[in-house]
């Protein structure tokens, strides 16, 4: 079901909320025990929403689209009273302290949170294999990862234990597992979307955005999160859908380096089947080049784990989640972090630490920081020509569990394609290719322009409109 | 190329144990031979971008607000250690 079929499901009293509700508890105990998309549930409060919804049904008032729709929340992302682990041992107990902006929006549309789904620890990786509480499997083969790090919120979303979900996405953790999971995901610009309450991985690249079966979902979704934030000072006002183009009118961009070695074939072969419905349905196609594509990934995986080694600082012990007892303030700053992360969270800190440390900071850091220019400026000399791009969400299709999990390096590679739109700030959605029934889902990507999120998602539509 | 695992360990604050710093040490070698390939790059006259959009400042009149009245509580209630409602630290020396 949609978002859309049950919110006029709602509205034609077919059912009620709390009905509804129940219902998706009662798939989530069948399901979850397999799958463990969620780390925990909220039902008297959700129950209680959906019972405020009945009631306004009741009463004969006009429902928005979002009322009593139930949500899957990635549990980096905080609900005032709920726990946000970030899927890490060091937050095991927190309680969060307030909404996260996003939540607050949702709640005013009276969207309901079923509960906090799994993530890879702190949003670090491409598996949820890195989450403390155990890994997610895929809803369409259990001894497949769903992808990461959103890897519970896009099972959530492919196993109907939700109808739509958020997750957040620093190198592709929402368009990955979307495209792992056989769901819609989309990236917002940086900037979109606020980010406050958002548990931050890494500043200049984090952006929170939804999942949801169809791409009208996604887009209903994602036009209740956006907009400028006062407590999210790199939050942008954007009207989206001012101007929205004429699909025939839009022009992709099929970036050579994005179909070369390193591109499973039977992923490719699918993601040119999409390329050539969309052309017999009169959409312009032109070959293009992004030449600084290969080196994205040795620039992603310095200005982010730099980041993070600063955003993860902040868990000393000392004003929130457990404190080891140590003899003094140093002692206990490194136990404190030596108990609570996990081995990659580990990993990137150090590595973050290296590449800003004296001596190696110029050779690493600021040569990184250049060379995300030159991948942006890619992008902005190719969008004088095209509207958008198209391109494989990833290089293959959903690996077995541990599988990577030996080889950091390899891991990684599983957002070649989804990084540089992080590193340029660009919108990027990922699409199921359609007619893949029975068989392991694969995703395309979209990237747009800045700002430009009604382009791609205009086009994913026009996509599934296909027969 | 070789780090010393034990030296950032000890600038990030972070106890590592003796199995971890031996892993790392070998995986974040490779990691970093692979971050050799930008070295290709005249980036001489490059200005290196720090972040995703477009900023502008934000001004506003300095004015305090009660923004989160609630928020005390909660954040208080988080803390590992108190005495007497405030926050409890080890001693620093």
């Amino acid at each position: 079901m949609t978002i859309k079929g049950f919110h006029e499901g709602l509205v034609d009293k077919k059912f009620s909320a709390v009905e509804a509700i129940g219902g998706f508890y009662r798939t989530i105990h069948a399901k979850d025990k397999d799958i463990h998309a969620f780390l925990s549930l909220n039902k008297d409060s959700a129950l209680q929403t959906a019972k405020v919804i009945d009631a306004r049904i009741a009463k004969g008032e006009k429902l928005g689209i979002l009322a009593g729709i139930p949500l899957a929340i990635k549990d980096n992302i905080l609900i005032s009273g709920e726990p946000a682990t970030a899927a890490s041992r060091i937050l095991e107990k927190y309680s969060a302290a307030y909404d996260a902006t996003v939540i607050s929006k949702l709640r005013e549309e009276g969207a309901i949170f079923l509960g906090k789904t799994n993530l890879d620890e702190f949003a670090m990786g491409s598996s949820t294999e890195n989450s403390a509480y155990g890994p997610t499997k895929n809803p369409h083969d259990i001894i497949r990862v769903p992808g990461g790090s959103s890897g519970g919120s896009a099972a959530a979303v492919a196993a109907d234990m939700a109808l739509g979900a958020l997750g957040s996405d620093t190198g592709g953790s929402i368009r990955q597992p979307a495209a792992f999971c056989g769901v819609v995901g989309l990236k917002p610009t940086y900037g979109a979307v606020s980010r406050y309450g958002l548990i931050a991985m890494a500043s200049s690249l984090d952006q929170i955005g939804p999942f949801a079966k169809t791409v009208e979902d996604t887009e209903i979704l994602f036009k209740a999160i956006v907009g400028k934030d006062e407590l999210d000072a790199t939050s942008h006002h954007t009207d989206y859908t001012n101007g929205r183009n004429k699909i025939k009118n839009l022009r992709v961009g099929i970036p050579k380096e994005y179909f070369a070695e390193g591109l499973d074939s039977e992923v490719g072969d699918e993601v040119q089947k999409v390329i050539a419905a969309l052309k017999s349905a009169g959409i312009k196609f032109k070959s293009i080049s992004l030449p600084h594509t290969r080196y994205a990934l040795s620039v992603y995986y310095i200005i982010m784990p730099a980041e993070v080694s600063t955003n993860l600082a902040r868990y000393d012990g000392i004003r929130y989640g457990e404190r080891q007892s140590a003899d003094n303030l140093f002692e206990l700053y490194k136990k404190n972090k030596g108990v609570g992360f996990g081995a990659e969270t580990k990993r990137r800190v150090i590595l973050g630490t290296f590449v800003l440390s004296a001596g190696y900071y110029d050779a690493y850091y600021t040569k990184a920081q250049k060379v995300r220019t030159l991948i942006s400026n890619d992008f902005d000399k190719v969008f004088g020509e095209v509207d958008m791009v198209i391109a494989p969400t990833t290089p293959t299709l959903p690996f077995k569990l541990g599988e990577k999990t030996k080889d950091p390096l390899q891991m990684y590679l599983s957002d070649i394609y989804t990084i540089p739109a992080n590193l340029a700030g660009l919108p990027g959605v990922s699409i199921p290719v359609k007619g893949r029934d029975g068989k392991l889902p694969v995703g395309f990507q979209l990237i747009g322009k800045k700002w430009r999120e009604a382009d791609i998602l205009s086009m994913g539509r026009f996509y599934e409109s296909l027969d | 190329m070789d780090i010393n695992v034990e030296y950032l360990a000890k600038l990030a604050r972070v106890e590592l144990s003796e199995e971890e710093k031996r892993r790392f040490s070998g995986e974040l070698g490779k990691i970093l031979d692979h971050f050799k390939e930008l070295q290709e790059l005249d980036t001489e006259n490059v200005v290196p971008m720090a972040g995703g959009t477009e900023l502008t400042n934000v001004f506003r009149k300095d004015e305090a607000k009660e923004r989160f009245p609630e928020l005390n509580n909660a954040a208080t209630k988080a803390f590992p250690d108190t005495k007497d409602g405030l926050l409890k630290v080890p001693k620093v020396l």
